[in-house]
């Protein structure tokens, strides 16, 4: 497990790492207490400029709904960020281009844990689509497609 | 009588049906039941926030048991009535009893289910002295997480020599902000991951507010986890509990691996607790189950005066044994379960139509889970196939092997397996078990006589995880 997690870390340090800001974000990742993929994306964030409070839940799915997430794009875990919940596994580029345009929008989701995403091993194939959504009923639109 | 003509009509066909099938224990046609008792499944109302917060609406059972406890007596024939007093289907499981497939309570696989208004009759003799519970096996997700599930103690024919005898139901609950029972059944993240685990824990249908005991004295505890999917690993400050039972079958008195008492949703355990600690002082009990989660569940608190007795008494904490038949695990038929799918999964439900842990687009849709890899959904199809078939009397040697990263308590119907071996060391203490709970990863064998005939379920109590695919069938005939 152990040996697991530290492959895992540092192949994804070698495929993110970035820079580290000077300033760093703040952030609430919300996590089911059993999964452990998403520690290795608040570790991804860690080395890119955000300071990620994780907190283990039993209530993800309770939270995620109550943050407006649409069941359909649940993503794995839940984060609180800059008034927005950013739920699954966004890459950080994506998380900062909202924290910068702060639309009108509650937030966005990668659902799915797709491979090569941060958190999760594997290499990227075709291209993923992050929805934004609102807390007015309205459908989700694309945030982005990378 | 609060039932149709009809129902008794088909009931009455059913028992006449089963009854010509020589199963132990079961009531003779003809056989007057010695004691007949009524009860029925509505909504009600309990102290979940405590008795100084409002009172949470849910579903419960009334009559003929009391502080969600129904007694039975061991040998004993029972009938039970049950009226359906909800908008929904329902059906009574009687977890753990060994009884004839037809009063086993799965609807469309061996009877159908009750519908709103109407009763259903149970006949059945419990064989095995112990702690059981009950609850539905239609819509069973929105149902027992709602509260429908009440406990079941086979009273011993002679009685165990103790200083109390209590019970713990364990249930959690999932509320809105404003306190109702929170809705959003069977989301899609729950079935992949851990369930709908609630944040409120209840004993006995309300919030736990302490337990009084006077020093000396011995306490029987039957603990019996009534949780849709919360995992419980009890542990008794100041106190050393001796098992005694699991599953209401008696094993052999130790202490829990590491003094903590793991609890999966469905299983039970009864422990023996001497009275150990000190006049005038409190006692956590605690549940650190879940990695930074961990709570105080409630408190034991000695009253001051004298001590009921200078020592714990030096009687036997080995309860009479039950009428299981031993496996010949010589002459067994080896069959396997794999459990599969779930979140971080690795995608092993590729190609079955099923949700692969990655590469998905969603959580939407589709089977989370799947077993051998068959996935059977919802509250079962009578149609499918049994997964494996055994004669009737042959012994069953089943290996469970868990290749998911989640936990899960595995639920066979109708029968108590002799657990043998976890993860290739014997199981020790005689441990017999309806609920096998299995960590990720793990394997374990198990053996049982297939001495009762019918198509019997075997599932994740997890109920998330069995709607999700993590449910099969195997017949006896």
């Amino acid at each position: 497990m152990k040996i697991n997690r530290r492959t895992a870390l540092a192949t994804l340090a070698m495929a993110f790492t970035k820079p580290a800001f000077a300033a760093t974000i703040e952030a609430v990742l919300y996590k089911n207490p059993q999964c452990s993929c998403c520690e290795v994306y608040a570790a991804y964030l860690g080395e890119n400029g955000f300071t990620v409070d994780v907190k283990s839940v039993n209530d993800l799915s309770q939270i995620s709904a109550d943050a407006g997430v649409p069941p359909e794009l649940q993503g794995c875990h839940t984060m609180m960020v800059g008034g927005y919940a950013v739920d699954g596994l966004v890459p950080v580029d994506i998380v900062k281009k909202l924290l910068a345009e702060k639309p009108a929008i509650a937030g966005i989701t990668l659902p799915g844990m797709p491979a090569g995403a941060p958190g999760m091993g594997g290499a990227k194939t075709g291209s993923w689509v992050i929805s934004a959504f609102t807390m007015d009923g309205q459908p989700p639109t694309v945030f982005a497609t990378i | 009588m609060p039932f149709s003509l009809n129902t008794t009509l088909s009931r009455r066909r059913f028992v006449l049906g089963s009854a010509a099938l020589p199963v132990a224990g079961m009531a003779l046609p003809g056989t007057a039941p010695a004691a007949e008792l009524n009860m029925r499944a509505a909504q009600a109302s309990l102290p979940l926030l405590g008795s100084a917060g409002p009172d949470t609406a849910v579903l419960a059972y009334s009559g003929a048991l009391e502080k969600q406890i129904l007694r039975l007596k061991q040998g004993a024939p029972t009938r039970i009535i049950v009226e359906n007093g909800l908008n929904k289907d329902t059906t009574v499981h009687w977890h753990g009893i060994r009884l004839a497939n037809a009063m086993d309570g799965v609807p469309g696989l061996t009877q159908p289910p009750i519908k709103p208004g109407e009763s259903f009759i149970y006949d059945f003799t419990p064989p095995d002295a112990g702690t059981f519970w009950f609850h539905p096996h239609a819509n069973s997700l929105e149902q027992i997480a709602s509260g429908l599930a009440a406990a079941m103690i086979v009273e011993e024919r002679e009685p165990v020599p103790v200083d109390r005898d209590l019970l713990w139901l364990l249930q959690d609950w999932r509320l809105s902000e404003v306190g109702e029972i929170a809705g959003g059944f069977g989301s899609a993240m729950d079935a992949m991951m851990s369930g709908r685990v609630g944040k409120v824990v209840t004993i006995n249908g309300a919030k736990p507010e302490g337990l009084a005991v006077r020093a000396g004295g011995r306490i029987r505890l039957r603990l019996a986890n009534a949780c849709v999917a919360r995992m419980m690993a009890l542990r008794f400050e100041g106190h050393t509990p001796m098992v005694v039972a699991l599953d209401g079958q008696p094993c052999e008195p130790h202490e829990p691996d590491n003094g903590r008492i793991l609890l999966a949703p469905a299983m039970r355990a009864d422990i023996i607790l001497d009275m150990t600690g000190e006049p005038g002082k409190g006692y956590a009990v605690t549940d650190d189950f879940y990695d930074g989660l961990d709570y105080t569940l409630t408190n034991i608190t000695y009253e001051s005066g004298t001590p009921l007795r200078d020592h714990p008494p030096d009687g036997s904490l080995r309860l009479p044994p039950n009428p299981l038949p031993e496996p010949d695990i010589a002459n067994a038929l080896r069959q396997e379960i794999v459990l599969q799918g779930g979140m971080m999964g690795g995608g092993k439900l590729k190609g079955l139509g099923g949700m692969p842990g990655m590469n998905m687009s969603g959580m939407g849709g589709g089977p989370s889970w799947a077993i051998n890899g068959m996935s059977m959904t919802g509250d079962g199809t009578a149609d499918m196939a049994p997964a494996f078939t055994l004669k009737r009397g042959q012994t069953c040697h089943l290996t469970l092997r868990n290749q998911t990263a989640w936990w899960h308590p595995m639920h066979i119907h109708g029968f108590s397996m002799k657990v043998l071996t976890r993860n290739g060391a014997p199981v020790p203490h005689n441990q017999w078990q309806d609920t096998v709970l299995l960590a990720p990863a793990d394997v374990v064998e198990c053996a049982f006589v297939a001495d009762n005939p019918g198509n019997w379920m075997l599932h994740c109590h997890v109920i998330d995880h069995s709607m999700a695919g993590l449910m099969t069938v195997f017949r006896v005939t």
